[in-house]
């Protein structure tokens, strides 16, 4: 079982949307900051 | 890194295999092509924009080459819908660019085509959104009342409005299960075959919201028998593409290695859920798309200057991609928890099948 102010990540769907999108986009920053910085 | 000859840059592999990947993945579920999000990863990659296409172009082909087959198995594919549909497609396309060329000589192609992305996007979106959300609710208060929940729920009037146009033609789509005026379909082709045109995409995301909305196929359907529309557009973009010297074959395998495995797992995803899941990830990859083209309006808007616009403008294509693979996989997880009687999120039993 997840604490309980994590829950509503998992109970929601609005919740998992922007968990999932967090995630997503701090991916994104990796993938931007260690392979693409020297070609933009 | 791989030094790619044709296109003149070195670029790191990996990217190339993961981006096939995740667009894969979200092609063979949603039944779109991914151009809107694939042309400007390549271009931050370090590939010139005519490059990006053909090469973008190219894959694609390849890759809802993979997902039809995938989805003739699985029972996905209206031909006669699809058939019908390519000529209107093809009118529309090809006038979709020449008013495109119209705004080019007038010097604001490059404005108009991205107001009209924000405002097709958003509307579709809202409208799936608010469509899907209802479905949602329908079929988990036909859960509770302990209903059996079919495979698809839609609440939208309109097909019906489309399907009772008396007009000579009429044919029978025996897979979709729908009777329908031939130039309903034709219709439906030439606007959003315009769309695509206009906008320089493969339409996919206009068509598959089209063929639900409109002419009532079943979302599965619809993905499948979009996908058929890829393959011809994709296959003609990509010889145009090859004829003209835009394409860096390597770079093309690549990603084409990554979307084999993606295309197969999106649409096999598609038979572990209901028709308003796949909606869902239609609506989401629709309003990430726009926040991504406002972005690049603005950045247009205030003379190309303020380069963080555009900085964040890639990152939510690349978030994007990651975000919608993750999403269809998270589903496909919690479907087999389903039906294991294992727990899972509450909202996540009216969109499976179990």
């Amino acid at each position: 079982m997840s604490p309980k102010p994590l829950r509503w990540f998992f109970d929601s769907m609005l919740g998992y949307w922007v968990l999932l999108l967090a995630v997503s986009l701090g991916a994104a920053a990796a993938i931007y900051e260690i392979w693409l910085k020297g070609n933009m | 890194m791989f030094e790619f000859v044709v296109s003149g840059i070195v670029a790191p592999i990996f990217l190339l295999v993961f981006v096939g990947f995740t667009v894969g993945t979200v092609g063979g579920f949603i039944g779109v092509g991914g151009g809107y999000m694939v042309t400007p990863a390549l271009i931050v990659f370090g590939f010139p924009g005519y490059m990006a296409s053909g090469i973008d172009m190219t894959h694609i082909a390849g890759k809802a080459l993979v997902s039809t087959v995938r989805h003739r198995q699985l029972g996905n594919i209206d031909w006669t819908l699809a058939l019908s549909m390519v000529a209107g497609t093809m009118l529309g396309v090809e006038l979709g660019v020449r008013v495109l060329v119209y705004f080019k000589h007038l010097g604001i192609s490059g404005v108009v085509l991205l107001i009209t992305s924000v405002v097709v996007m958003f509307g579709l979106f809202l409208y799936t959104q608010v469509e899907t959300r209802r479905a949602h609710r329908q079929a988990e208060a036909m859960a509770r009342e302990g209903r059996k929940v079919g495979r698809e729920i839609q609440t939208s009037r309109l097909p019906q409005i489309f399907q009772n146009i008396p007009l000579f033609p009429i044919v029978r789509c025996s897979t979709a299960r729908i009777v329908v005026s031939m130039w309903v379909i034709v219709l439906i082709g030439i606007v959003t075959g315009f769309l695509a045109g206009f906008l320089g995409v493969g339409g996919g995301f206009v068509r598959v919201p089209a063929l639900v909305y409109l002419v009532g196929a079943s979302t599965h359907i619809a993905v499948g028998t979009d996908l058929v529309e890829i393959v011809v557009s994709g296959g003609y973009g990509a010889l145009r593409h090859s004829i003209e010297g835009h394409v860096d074959m390597m770079a093309v395998l690549f990603m084409i290695c990554g979307a084999l495995f993606g295309a197969q797992f999106g649409s096999i995803a598609t038979a572990y859920v209901r028709g308003p899941a796949i909606r869902y990830i239609l609506s989401y990859s629709l309003i990430l798309a726009t926040l991504g083209a406002v972005l690049r309006l603005l950045y247009v808007l205030t003379g190309q200057t303020l380069e963080v616009l555009a900085l964040l403008a890639v990152m939510l294509t690349l978030g994007e991609m990651i975000f919608l693979c993750l999403f269809i996989i998270s589903l496909v997880v919690f479907a087999v928890r389903h039906k294991h009687g294992k727990s899972v999120p509450p909202w996540v039993p009216a969109l499976v099948v179990s």
